[in-house]
């Protein structure tokens, strides 16, 4: 067994020096195709994290004194309930609002320290029927005057526009990534079909000596898988590099009405460098899966 | 050890190679089989290691029937074989030595049977000084030991040769025949496909004839014709 690992590690490191350059080609492709898929799940993370309150079609929030009384809350919350114009509305309490607080502020612990619960303003996250503008102007309004209210907040234009144009971008992103994978894979197919090709005298004794089929195609595999990785991980490296350019050009907190600006916390980047490196695995495994299948016949 | 029941192998189209061939190799025999070129030699070898299937008929090598064999089996099959070509197949990039320890390395036996019987087998054939040379610093003949020495370092039961005189002069096809004999001598079973008439009239072995696939004469103590 000692001797098998030993025999695909030396084999790996032969073929991946033999073809330098085409093994560079696959590696770079691999790494520009998941650079791609990840900057657009960052894209997509900062923009989510900065609209939070904004998903699911809520139009306006509407934001009750941090010491209004249970009567008053729960008088706005009925209100709201009994309108036909309302299709939903969801109830955001001082610790919730806390926590969401927390997790958007996450990069940044001396925001989170400033604050406390109940300083936070409860609230209610409205759905109107009706996305109008104007309908949905009217119907926010009615609210700002009662008591316990502190303030009515509508989504703007800008924080739609925002989520349609990162929306679409996104889904182009997404797709010129998934054509760049595949010519990824097909590179990394290539490569291993040459590095086959170079050791076809060693393959063809092999064969007449009874090596077994996983033993011969070992090597392969693993070169496929170690392209994939490599891959994945220069991809990495650089969206961890640009990751400070790449906010800086995303608009600031004070920018727009929003709670939080646009950033990537820490968790959900690692949940896309993870994501990245099991996608850069695949990519090398299959097609290196798919070159000893094809070529390697026994 | 080997048999043969009405084999039959055509290739793509019309090419007969065996057609209806039955024959029964026994344990520990050495058996040359003759015939002109075309005549199914070679597909009889190539039936025998499965590097290729029968159209028809069965197979059994050490009593199993090898069509029936899955393929993830196979280098197990081959494993009992050892298998010498006319043109050798050495890694040129690698040692005499390394050659034939690859043979060992790739199917896994540990380091220290490796360091032990490749030595052994290099001076059973009689270049127990040339383990550091590289394959083009050697002789056809001493290429042919290298390469025989690999087919029989894991101690098969059968020993395939095709034509494994053939690139060689007649003084040192005398040498190689010799260390066949020897390998044969410790319960081997030997075929091996022959052009070389002198051989077989010296050996006096039994000859298997074939012409057009068909087995036309099985002969004990035979000669070339």
């Amino acid at each position: 067994m000692q001797l098998k690992l030993d025999y695909a590690i030396r084999e790996t490191g032969a073929n991946l020096s033999r073809n330098v350059t085409i093994t560079i080609a696959s590696v770079l492709t691999v790494a520009v195709s998941l650079a791609l898929v990840g900057a657009s799940l960052m894209l997509g993370a900062a923009v989510r994290n900065a609209t939070a309150r904004w998903q699911g079609g809520i139009e306006f929030v509407v934001f009750l004194n941090p010491d209004a009384t249970q009567q008053q809350i729960d008088s706005v919350g009925r209100d709201l309930q009994d309108s036909p114009e309302v299709e939903k509305t969801t109830f955001v309490d001082q610790k919730a609002a806390y926590d969401e607080f927390k997790q958007l502020f996450a990069d940044s612990p001396e925001m989170v320290d400033a604050v406390s619960p109940e300083i936070l303003p409860p609230s209610y996250r409205v759905v109107p029927l009706n996305k109008d503008l104007e309908v949905v102007q009217s119907l926010g309004k009615q609210f700002e005057g009662k008591p316990g209210v502190r303030d009515v907040v509508f989504a703007s234009d800008t924080i739609r526009a925002i989520q349609d144009f990162t929306g679409s971008i996104t889904k182009i992103i997404i797709v010129v990534a998934v054509i760049l994978l595949g010519a990824a894979l097909l590179l990394v197919l290539n490569t291993i079909r040459m590095a086959m090709f170079a050791r076809r005298r060693e393959i063809e004794v092999m064969k007449l000596v009874g090596a077994t089929n996983s033993f011969i195609r070992g090597p392969f595999v693993l070169e496929g898988l170690v392209q994939g990785i490599v891959g994945a991980l220069v991809a990495i490296g650089v969206l961890w590099a640009f990751k400070p350019v790449f906010e800086g050009w995303l608009p600031k907190a004070q920018d727009f009405p929003l709670v939080a600006g646009f950033t990537v916390g820490t968790g959900e980047l690692a949940l896309i460098f993870a994501g990245l490196g099991v996608v850069g695995c695949l990519v090398g495994a299959i097609g290196a899966a798919i070159a000893v299948t094809r070529f390697l016949d026994v | 050890m080997i048999k043969l029941e009405h084999v039959t192998k055509t290739y793509k189209g019309s090419v007969v190679a065996l057609s209806d061939a039955t024959v029964e190799i026994a344990k520990g025999e050495f058996v040359f089989l003759v015939g002109a070129s075309g005549s199914g030699k070679s597909t009889f070898i190539r039936l025998l290691n499965r590097e290729e299937s029968p159209d028809g008929g069965v197979i059994y090598v050490a009593g199993k029937d090898i069509n029936d064999l899955s393929s993830w089996k196979v280098p197990f099959l081959r494993r009992n074989i050892g298998c010498v070509f006319q043109d050798f197949k050495l890694l040129t990039t690698k040692t005499v030595f390394e050659n034939v320890a690859f043979a060992l390395e790739v199917i896994g036996r540990p380091r220290n049977v490796v360091q032990t019987q490749v030595p052994a087998i290099l001076e059973l054939v009689g270049l127990g000084d040339k383990a550091g040379n590289f394959p083009n610093e050697l002789s056809g003949g001493e290429q042919q030991r290298v390469s025989i020495a690999r087919a029989f370092v894991n101690r098969p039961l059968i020993l395939l040769a095709d034509e494994p005189t053939g690139n060689l002069d007649p003084a040192t096809s005398v040498g190689i025949m010799r260390l066949l004999d020897r390998i044969n001598k410790t319960g081997t079973t030997v075929v091996m496909c022959t052009h070389d008439r002198g051989i077989v009239d010296t050996m006096r072995r039994r000859v298997i004839e074939l012409d057009r696939g068909a087995i036309v004469r099985d002969q004990a103590r035979g000669v070339y014709e």
